[in-house]
């Protein structure tokens, strides 16, 4: 017992060190912290003991409530915990079928059948193919569930389990489980690759494109890639205040990747718009209902374009999809540091005038035509459909 | 842990990084609060002032903080004890050191070298800091200067301000030079200020001799975030005097000839860093945060693991639980605790509410501090105060600008309470005269409890309320009230000797007062003229640069004026004490001469006091009648005349001499002047002061305005008997 109570310090005391992190901003970047996210939770399951899947569920939502609240407007901590969520859920319901022997089709389930969906309507599952159609991903198998089916089958699986208590099976979901999270990882690792695949087919010869997020690793490499076969031109805004060492880096870089580059200050977005081909913009969180949350300054440059008709695309990897709809805007938008906006040393400004710094903006779906993810581009009023895909509608609320 | 990867090779040094907290300040600035609760437990919009400190330090990949404490050291450590710092989780080793004897930092830093805890470049931070600073490149920045300069001991973090930065200590103003290249530190010093005017500084050129260029800065805010080399505690320990970390320490090793150590500036301008040092500095500190200059700092971090600030547009944070009436009106910039409510028509703007208050209808809260547990009735107004926690202020009260309610107090209805009103629950005893300067009275009970029985006859006679909550003060806080107005004025009668203490009354606890004062140069005028000159002078002077030390020598000439007045008043002082005490004839000379120096004035300036001081004296005697006009000019000029002996040197200096004489004696009422001067003028030429030749001349000099006529008639028969005597003698001496 005392091992083990030293394990559950040992976690805890983990926990504490990576939201105290997360607090003070020392992992921050939507990426980071999906993978630190990830890592924990590898840890967590693998030290925290637990007799049925239910209380592993219990445990993962208490941490990711913790998570959440250390940075509230960083949703891909948030995403991936309820990813974690949805791949316990989707192992319970393989093991329930197992072990009441009327799950046969799915015996030789494979782990990563977590992009899959679970229904058993008609319709959905009509839609749910015509979008596997439209994934990379091979695997078909549908789970057949449903919510009321999942009702019935926790009450079996508690009773079921309280008298096999097979510890090895506990091992063993533990390990489907942690391969899973791997998965996971690979699959944020790998999201560029996935995103560039498409960019060829996305971006024409001779084209002007418009990045307003210089920040985005994700733009970049979809530019980068898109140049081997394409010859194009590329405007960036320069992002004032906080952004503009980094958009100035960023114009560097391309230049350095023989991409023509354009560095223009952010008035002359709608100038220049009529001559866009396309606007690209990196996401930070993608909502269910088709709005995102990306740099401040964005939410201008795509109603500009919308003027033009200008096709605005949004790349952004799975994990910033989230299955909460923004309600409350100014829950989503973080507001930084008035400093960057004006000097603080300035005695006579400073106390006398309002100064708000907003961080990040909220773009509606209508602004936005397209989303290039990792399994595919979808247009925002699809977005909904992948939430259902990827998450369980219980784990929405982690309390 | 950045830090720890940084320059590893060069520097053969212990790893851990360790940050020593001085968690007292070793001042009286945040009394009468701070003699209930420690200063660096007192809450900034909701979070103790320590916290601040602590999460920069873990920010920092500090590895091990001790937390020096002295007052209230039981209150910190149970504090300490409860807090997620003491934590497995806690990103470093956190120790409390009872330092309960020590008076100033530079006994805490004694200490500390006593118990040997040092191990290699640690980080000095005194527990009321606020930054978001950079720390890793600070330190990177210091060890690189390291392998440059190997006797480079300091670097002291300071931010760029402005001279009338509202963050900015306004009562204890620091000047620095720095080598302009290198940001080395050439001299440092607090600016004295006479009456809360500010005055002048004054170099010694060998401190510049082999520097290129140089800037003097006035508008750099000094947040004492030190990394210091472990030299720092032991050179404390060598100079056993050595009270302040900047006035002595800084000062000391820079002007020091043997030393040799050097000191470097690291001036941040992207970062925020301040230092929560006086009300003023809280108030500015306060509205800082919430305007998100401290960012990720902010209320809704969440520094406490219980609270839920979330932000709301125009700077507005929330807790969980709170209640709004529907008609009340939150303006910007304001903190809001849970299970706080406000009440119908209630205007809350730039302020922070505690948690569990009650606000009721109609009250005005602005630019005010409402800590925890407070309850504010009905149609109250309160303006640039701070209601210390459990307080309760009755149905229509006003408090005007610079109020500080202590805590547990209860005002009455419809009170008005004055500006600049401390009140306090019980009264406070100042243990006057012991050199005591810590943030509380006592740092233990039994002690306290004592002491105060020892003194409660003599304080009988000094404090009117002595009696423990038995009467209140019903003329301060109303009828049904509980609490006294706290004596402020009395904690500074401690300090005359202190110049900064002294001056910092205008600045002292007077939230409002400071507020004007950065908020508009005008009103600096209106109030003050003279300061608004000497300012100037120095916001041109931080920016200029000078090449040599004549440029120096310039900016020093600005200063002289205020120096004279300054001097005048020093050395009156002087002069009378030692009549009064019956000083040895060379300790008045030592310490007039020190004065002199020290403030830089001509002997003119010496003699004019001097004489001032000895007219003044016979003054006295004449009019209390103890002696004669006669008895007293013989009595006070027979001895304390041989004072002008070592002022006066050159025949000119003579003249001069009587010249001030006839003019101040003119000034005498009474009509005694003449006769005061005559006999003067006796004495002093029995005592060889005065030659006859000097006297015949200043007799004869035609065109002097200061010419009294009444003067001139009573002495002129002694000068006629000296002309007569003199005659005498060079008819004698040719004989």
């Amino acid at each position: 017992m005392s091992s083990q109570h030293k394990d559950k310090a040992d976690i805890n005391v983990h926990i504490d060190s990576v939201v105290n992190k997360l607090k003070r901003r020392q992992i921050s970047g939507s990426y980071t912290v999906a993978i630190e996210t990830c890592q924990l939770l590898m840890r967590v399951i693998s030290a925290s003991r637990w007799n049925h899947p239910d209380q592993l569920i219990d445990i993962i939502a208490q941490v990711g409530k913790k998570l959440v609240q250390a940075q509230p407007r960083e949703f891909s901590s948030g995403n991936i915990v309820r990813r974690v969520l949805s791949l316990i859920r989707d192992e319970m319901n393989d093991d329930n079928d197992v072990n009441n022997g009327n799950g046969g089709n799915n015996n030789n389930n494979n782990n990563s059948n977590y992009i899959n969906n679970s229904v058993n309507n008609e319709n959905q599952a009509m839609i749910s193919s015509m979008f596997a159609l439209l994934t990379t991903n091979e695997n078909k198998k549908n789970t057949v569930s449903n919510q009321q089916n999942l009702q019935q089958q926790k009450s079996q699986v508690s009773s079921a389990s309280a008298q096999l208590k097979k510890n090895t099976h506990t091992q063993d979901f533990r390990s489907i489980i942690i391969q899973g999270i791997k998965e996971l990882i690979d699959e944020i690792s790998s999201i560029s690759e996935n995103i560039e695949t498409m960019s060829v087919d996305l971006i024409h010869d001779n084209e002007v494109l418009l990045t307003p997020t210089p920040g985005s690793k994700t733009v970049f490499n979809f530019l980068a890639k898109a140049r081997l076969k394409r010859k194009f031109t590329v405007l960036v805004t320069e992002c004032f205040p906080n952004e503009t060492e980094e958009a100035h880096k960023f114009a560097k870089k391309l230049a350095a990747h023989k991409i023509d580059t354009v560095v223009i200050p952010d008035s002359t977005v709608f100038a220049v718009m009529s001559r866009v081909g396309k606007v690209i913009v990196g996401a930070r969180s993608v909502f269910a209902n088709g709005g995102c949350v990306t740099s401040s300054g964005v939410a201008a440059v795509c109603e500009c374009a919308k003027e033009y008709k200008t096709p605005v695309f949004v790349v952004a990897g799975l994990y910033k999809l989230s299955p909460l709809y923004p309600f409350d805007r100014d829950s989503l938008v973080e507001v930084g540091n008035s400093g960057k906006v004006m000097e603080w040393e300035d005695s006579q400004l400073v106390g006398n005038c309002e100064v708000t710094n907003p961080l990040f903006d909220y773009v509606v779906p209508e602004n936005i035509d397209i989303y290039i993810t990792n399994v595919g581009g979808f247009s925002p009023s699809f977005i909904y459909r992948i939430v259902l895909d990827n998450y369980k509608a219980e784990d929405v609320n982690l309390e | 842990m950045a830090p720890k990867n940084k320059k590893q090779k060069e520097i053969v040094q212990d790893e851990r990084l360790q940050a020593i907290v001085l968690t007292d300040s070793y001042e009286t600035k945040f009394m009468p609060l701070t003699s209930v609760e420690p200063r660096c437990l007192l809450p900034l919009c909701n979070v103790p002032l320590i916290e601040y400190t602590l999460e920069f330090l873990a920010k920092a990949g500090v590895d091990e903080v001790y937390l020096m404490c002295c007052s209230h050291a039981d209150k910190v450590q149970t504090y300490i004890d409860g807090s997620k710092w003491n934590q497995a989780g806690s990103p470093f080793k956190i120790n409390t050191i009872m330092s309960l004897e020590s008076r100033s930092v530079g006994d805490a830093m004694r200490d500390l070298d006593n118990r040997g805890l040092i191990t290699g470049d640690f980080l000095l931070v005194s527990g009321d800091v606020v930054t978001n600073i950079q720390f890793d490149e600070v330190l990177s920045a210091h060890r690189q200067r390291r392998l440059i300069d190997k006797d480079h001991i300091v670097t002291m973090v300071l931010t760029q301000a402005s001279p009338l930065h509202r963050t900015r200590s306004q009562s204890v103003p620091s000047t620095f030079i720095l080598d302009k290249k290198t940001d080395r530190c050439l001299y440092y010093q607090d600016i004295p200020s006479i009456n809360g005017l500010k005055a002048s500084i004054s170099v010694d050129p060998d401190l510049l001799e082999d520097v290129d260029e140089f800037v003097i800065r006035n508008d750099l805010i000094d947040c004492h975030v030190d990394i210091c080399s472990p030299l720092v505690p032991v050179i404390f320990q060598e100079n056993f005097d050595y009270q302040y970390l900047r006035r002595d320490f800084v000062r000391g090793t820079l002007s020091s000839d043997l030393l040799k150590k050097t000191i470097y500036a690291y001036i941040t301008n992207e970062d925020y860093a301040a230092r929560v040092e006086s009300w003023q500095t809280y108030d500015a500190i306060s509205q800082d945060i919430l305007e998100r200059w401290c960012y990720p700092i902010a209320p809704d971090s969440n520094l406490l693991e219980d609270q839920s600030y979330t932000y709301e547009s125009k700077h507005i944070y929330k807790e969980k639980d709170i209640r709004l009436s529907q008609s009340c009106k939150i303006g910007s910039c304001v903190v809001i605790g849970s299970n706080s409510f406000i009440g119908d028509a209630s205007q809350v703007e730039n302020s922070v509410i505690g948690r569990n208050c009650q606000i009721g209808t109609n009250v005005i809260i602005k630019n005010s501090y409402i800590w925890d547990n407070s309850i504010i009735k009905d149609n109250c107004q309160i303006e640039h105060s701070i209601v210390a926690s459990n307080s309760v202020i009755n149905q229509n009260v006003k408090l005007n600008s610079g109020s500080v309610i202590g805590f547990n107090v209860v005002i009455g209805d419809n009170v008005i309470v004055a500006e600049n009103t401390r009140i306090v629950e019980r009264p406070v005893k100042h243990l006057s005269d012991s050199s005591y300067i810590g943030d509380s009275l006592s740092s233990d009970d039994e002690f306290y409890q004592d002491i105060q029985a020892k003194r409660a006859a003599e304080e009988k006679e000094n404090i009117v309320e002595v009696d423990e909550g038995a009467v209140n003060d019903p003329a301060i806080v109303g009828e049904n009230g509980i609490g006294f107005a706290y004596d402020s004025e009395s904690e500074y009668g401690d300090y005359d000797d202190d110049e900064v203490s002294s001056s910092s009354k205008h600045y002292h606890g007077l939230v409002y007062k400071l507020d004007e004062l950065y908020l508009s140069d005008t009103s600096i005028v209106s109030s003050m003229p003279n300061r608004r000159k000497k300012r100037r002078t120095y916001s041109s002077a931080s920016h200029a640069t000078a090449t040599d030390a004549e440029h120096d020598y310039n900016n020093n000439t600005d200063g002289e004026e205020d120096d004279e007045e300054d001097f005048n008043k020093e050395a009156i002082a002087t002069v009378e004490r030692a009549m009064e005490n019956n000083h040895d004839l060379d300790t008045a000379l030592l310490e007039l001469n020190t004065l002199r120096m020290s403030m830089n004035v001509t002997y003119h300036d010496v003699r004019l006091a001097t004489c001032t001081a000895l007219l003044q004296r016979i003054e006295h005697f004449i009019n209390t009648q103890t002696l004669g006009v006669k008895d007293s000019v013989h009595k006070i000029f027979g001895k304390w005349g041989q004072l002008f002996k070592r002022q006066v040197f050159e025949d000119e200096e003579q003249v001069d001499l009587l010249n001030i004489l006839e003019s101040l004696c003119s000034k005498l009422p009474n009509n005694n002047g003449p006769t005061i001067f005559t006999l003067a003028l006796n004495d002093l030429y029995d005592n060889d002061i005065l030659d006859e030749v000097n006297i015949l001349k200043w007799w004869n000099q035609e065109g002097y305005a200061g010419k009294d006529e009444n003067t001139r008639k009573v002495a002129s028969k002694w000068i006629e008997w000296l002309a007569e005597a003199e005659e005498e003698s060079d008819g004698s001496a040719e004989e």
